[in-house]
């Protein structure tokens, strides 16, 4: 259940400003805090928004974390959708 | 004592945040329909609300899921969303009515977990800033998990709702209740915008009806079929539960595209018939 993790980290950037910061600041080393696959570290740091949702990120998590990323919605739709 | 006042809102974000995106005459129905439930709170004599509301990872997450969590807290502050266009403000708890309320439902079979902080997001602070704008009565918040794998069946959201309506008609306090979320959207997810209006007024319709037998046979299937967001209305399952029968009416319904969310108000004016 390692989407746990995953899910863990966008939920920790979404509600917590310090790990929001670290996140922004340096991707990579905020993402080595968290036990993720190869897989979902791959996805998360080249926001390959369509392969964090088909993994189960849940919606309500991955769309705030899209929008702290500043990604409008149709473009949002489009890449859960695979469009 | 009676239910003193009792209704069910949908509670999407849009409603306040990005109010004037929809149809002018949409806005004002649901605006005015709000009006008339915040009048009929005003003149019930309230004690205390109870608000049967919906989490969305503000928060609890997959390290402890309950089914439903009853707030102890003695104060809340909300909404954690900056851009909700509602003041940051304090809502007061009612510590002492909660713990009533926990000690009868583990008496009678049901254990919903507790907290003593929550924060409220625009699930619950939507409704709030229309129906108590003052915020001048306490409340007792109880969260459902409306998001994560298994949810509550309809019918233990009946059985809840059947403790509380017994609560609240043994309490010294007068109890006020008000459901909130729905109808159907698939907020975050391939769905979103899709609004079923068929199912939203089938639904509604049951709520008005009082059809406990109906409204407990809803399953994850059906509600998951109008969107993730449609399991909210687990919480007007378990209102329908206290009241027991009473009908209600529908004040307002309305699919408002750019909100992307079917947006009912019902009233349950006979809430409080012994």
């Amino acid at each position: 259940m390692t989407v746990y993790a995953l899910q863990k980290l966008i939920r920790d950037v979404n509600r917590k400003p310090a790990a929001r910061e670290a996140y922004f600041e340096a991707p990579a080393k905020f993402a080595a805090g968290y036990n993720l696959t190869e897989h979902e570290r791959e996805a998360l740091l080249k926001f390959d928004i369509e392969g964090l949702y088909a993994m189960g990120v849940h919606g309500l998590l991955l769309r705030p974390f899209t929008i702290l990323h500043k990604m409008a919605e149709p473009d949002y739709l489009k890449a859960i959708r695979g469009e | 004592m009676p239910i003193t006042f009792a209704c069910a809102t949908s509670h999407a974000p849009g409603i306040t945040a990005w109010a004037d995106a929809a149809p002018a005459e949409q806005k004002d129905r649901i605006y005015g329909a709000f009006g008339r439930l915040r009048d009929q709170l005003d003149a019930s004599g309230t004690d205390t609300l109870i608000v049967l509301t919906s989490e969305h990872w503000a928060n609890f997450f997959l390290d402890h899921i309950g089914a439903f969590c009853v707030g102890r807290a003695e104060k809340y502050c909300g909404p954690i969303e900056p851009w909700l266009q509602i003041d940051k403000t304090e809502v007061q708890g009612d510590t002492d009515f909660a713990t009533e309320l926990l000690e009868a439902c583990y008496d009678g079979g049901i254990e919903p977990s507790f907290a003593y902080e929550l924060e409220f997001d625009h699930g619950t602070m939507v409704p709030l800033h229309f129906l108590m704008p003052k915020m001048d009565r306490p409340i007792v918040p109880i969260f459902f998990n409306t998001l994560a794998v298994p949810q509550p069946s309809a019918r233990r959201c009946l059985e809840l709702g059947g403790v509380i309506g017994q609560v609240a008609a043994r309490s010294k306090r007068r109890i006020g209740i008000v459901a909130t979320g729905g109808l159907s959207h698939d907020p975050g997810e391939k769905n979103h915008g899709v609004i079923d209006s068929n199912f939203d007024r089938q639904f509604m319709s049951a709520m008005a009806a009082g059809n406990a037998e109906r409204l407990g046979k809803y399953t994850r299937s059906e509600l998951a079929g109008a969107g993730a967001g449609a399991f909210e209305l687990l919480s007007w399952v378990a209102l329908a539960g206290a009241l027991n029968g009473k009908k209600g009416e529908v004040v307002a319904y309305e699919a408002v595209k750019p909100w992307a969310t079917g947006v009912g108000l019902m009233a349950f004016p006979h809430a409080a018939a012994a």
